[in-house]
């Protein structure tokens, strides 16, 4: 067969021009139309940058200028932010386990728990993390233990869903020769599964304590604990330079873990 | 008869024992599956123990739905199964699990969990003669343990005991396979396709593999084939569907061309030949 024959008979590439452009359109229009406040869209005043740009410009003038003697200050309160970071990633990896493997299907065949454990968790990821901390702040006062408890909820929402989702999109093979030799779900669960799906779990506990230290540095705006109280506490005393240090800190900070748990999840592969 | 395929007598120890070797009787099965696909049609047919069958057939003929239909993996819609003393047709749960627990199967793709370690895998033999605690606690019985080795130790893999099973290679998989279905001290062992993953060297070592443990435990083996020469050298008795009818039965070493293009339903072609391999 030549190359000369062959090109006339390739089928056409289907295209979908007419349903491609109505996609487009119709994004562009709704996109425009939530910026109308005469329909109910929401105000942008893009002037108010132009009228008040001095005085941003001042306060960026002050951050620019960190207060380096404020630095001792901030280190109990960031630790105490890393360590919510951390206990809660680790009660969330502790609860996710038996949770996810109750969502998956490949994992837990009856249909009803499953659907039942997915619709809770679905519940806990829907409210967002601020509300939690805000809420829990009333219901167990002040500091760390509703920081960390609103680390638990968030982490395993995010945990339970994407492992869940990866272990039903993977292939389990070894599951129909422990139901062949007369195992129960539970026994291809542990002995088997468990370690299958171990990586999977890992690199999802890296990337949720990575965002803990990222959601614990605003919690304490709330009254959650941790260097989110001390920024809003120099802010409200329009200490810029204070607020300055803290936010290179949070920084820093994110930026190392995020390098660190890059390179452990490499090694995980 | 070929004796020196490159893995073969790799064994040093015998397999563990079966405490008896069972009977598989099929009376009158049908299997429709849930879509409407009728995979077998009114399939009678008794294997006696210690026998070695061959199920012989073309892709789609029903060959994985009938050996599925003995441990009950795929459920009779009507007609009974009886395995050894027990009904498989008439039990659900527990009961169902328990006589799986005496039929080992091996499988086309090894079903191994790659990323555990060839010791848990085969103690997934051990999964119905195990209470669910001591799976939980992982913490396998010595005795357990012990069926295990010796299992590895009769398919020659014992040095590869701490290996992951990922890490292995096809023969070394299926051979894992063999000694995790090995470990349950099966009364019967059901092959479905298990050398058509492996080159052809190695295909012939795991068939004589599972010939050796016919012979020397007198393990009834049902197994499912689709290449002529293996049934024909391996087995003892052919069992031929076509679209989930059994349309042959009989000796397998003397099968004829006719026979075959009779089961195949069309002329005999080369790739229904493994060929000698090395
Ligand atoms: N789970 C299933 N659901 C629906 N149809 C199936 C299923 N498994 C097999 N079949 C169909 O049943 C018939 C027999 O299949 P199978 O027993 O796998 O044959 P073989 O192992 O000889 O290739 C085929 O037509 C196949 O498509
Ligand atoms: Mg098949």
């Amino acid at each position: 067969m030549t190359a000369v024959d062959l090109a006339g008979r390739v089928p056409a590439r289907p295209r979908h021009v007419v349903r491609t452009a109505l996609a487009v359109a119709g994004l562009v229009a709704f996109t425009v139309a939530t910026c109308l406040p005469a329909i109910g869209g929401v105000e942008l005043d893009l002037g108010s940058i132009a009228r008040y740009w001095r005085n941003g410009a001042d306060k960026l003038a002050e951050l620019a200028q960190p207060n380096l003697a404020f630095a001792p200050r901030t280190v109990a309160p960031m630790l105490e932010t890393l360590q919510m970071a951390l206990v809660g990633a680790a009660v969330a990896a502790l609860l996710s386990v038996p949770l996810t493997l109750w969502a998956a299907r490949a994992t837990n065949p009856s249909t009803p728990a499953r659907v039942a454990v997915r619709t809770v968790v679905n519940v806990v990821r829907a409210v967002p993390d601020l509300v939690y901390a805000t809420v829990l702040v009333a219901m167990v006062g002040v500091g760390a233990l509703p920081g960390v408890l609103t680390l638990v909820l968030f982490d395993v929402g995010i945990v339970v869903k994407l492992v869940s989702e990866a272990i039903d999109s993977s292939d389990h093979g070894y599951m129909e020769a422990g139901r062949a030799a007369g195992g129960t779900q539970t026994q291809i669960n542990r002995v088997t599964a468990l370690p299958q799906v171990a990586p999977l779990f890992a690199n999802q506990w890296l990337y949720v304590l990575e965002l803990n230290v990222r959601i614990s540095a605003i919690l304490g705006i709330v009254g959650a604990g941790g260097i989110g109280r001390l920024l809003d506490e120099r802010r409200a005393f329009y200490a810029y330079g204070d607020v300055s240090v803290v936010i290179l800190e949070i920084l820093v900070v994110v930026v190392v873990i995020e390098v660190l748990s890059n390179l452990l999840r490499r090694r995980l592969v | 008869m070929r004796t020196a395929a490159p893995h073969v007598g790799a064994g040093h120890a015998p397999a563990p024992t079966a405490r008896s070797s069972w009977p598989v009787e099929l009376d009158r099965v049908c299997v429709t599956y849930p879509n409407g696909t009728r995979a077998l049609r009114d399939v009678s047919l008794r294997v006696e123990p210690g026998e070695m069958v061959a199920v012989v057939g073309l892709s789609g003929s029903g060959k994985s739905t009938l050996i599925r239909t003995v441990n009950g993996l795929v459920p009779a819609t009507s007609g009974t199964v009886r395995v050894g003393p027990h009904q498989v047709t008439a039990l659900r749960g527990r009961a169902l699990r328990e006589v799986r627990g005496h039929v080992g199967m091996i499988f086309q793709g090894f079903n191994l969990a790659e990323r555990v370690d060839v010791l848990h895998n085969v103690l997934v033999g051990r999964f119905a003669h195990t209470p669910a605690w001591r799976s939980l606690l992982g913490r396998p019985s010595a005795a357990d343990r012990e069926l295990a080795l010796r299992a590895l130790d009769s398919v020659g893999m014992l040095e590869k005991v701490w290996t992951r099973a990922g890490s292995l290679s096809g023969g070394q998989k299926q051979r894992v396979a063999i000694a995790r279905a090995l470990t349950q001290e099966p009364g019967v062992m059901l092959a479905d396709e298990p050398v058509a993953s492996l080159d052809p060297p190695t295909a012939h070592a795991v068939m004589a593999d599972l010939r050796r443990i016919n012979a020397e435990q007198g393990l009834t083996v049902v197994v499912n084939i689709h290449l002529m020469d293996l049934a024909r050298q391996y087995t003892t008795r052919m069992i031929g569907l076509r679209a989930g009818e059994v349309v042959y039965d009989g000796p397998a070493p003397d099968a004829t061309d006719a026979d075959f293009e009779q089961i195949y339903g069309r002329p005999v072609q080369p790739r229904d030949v493994l060929g000698a391999g090395a």
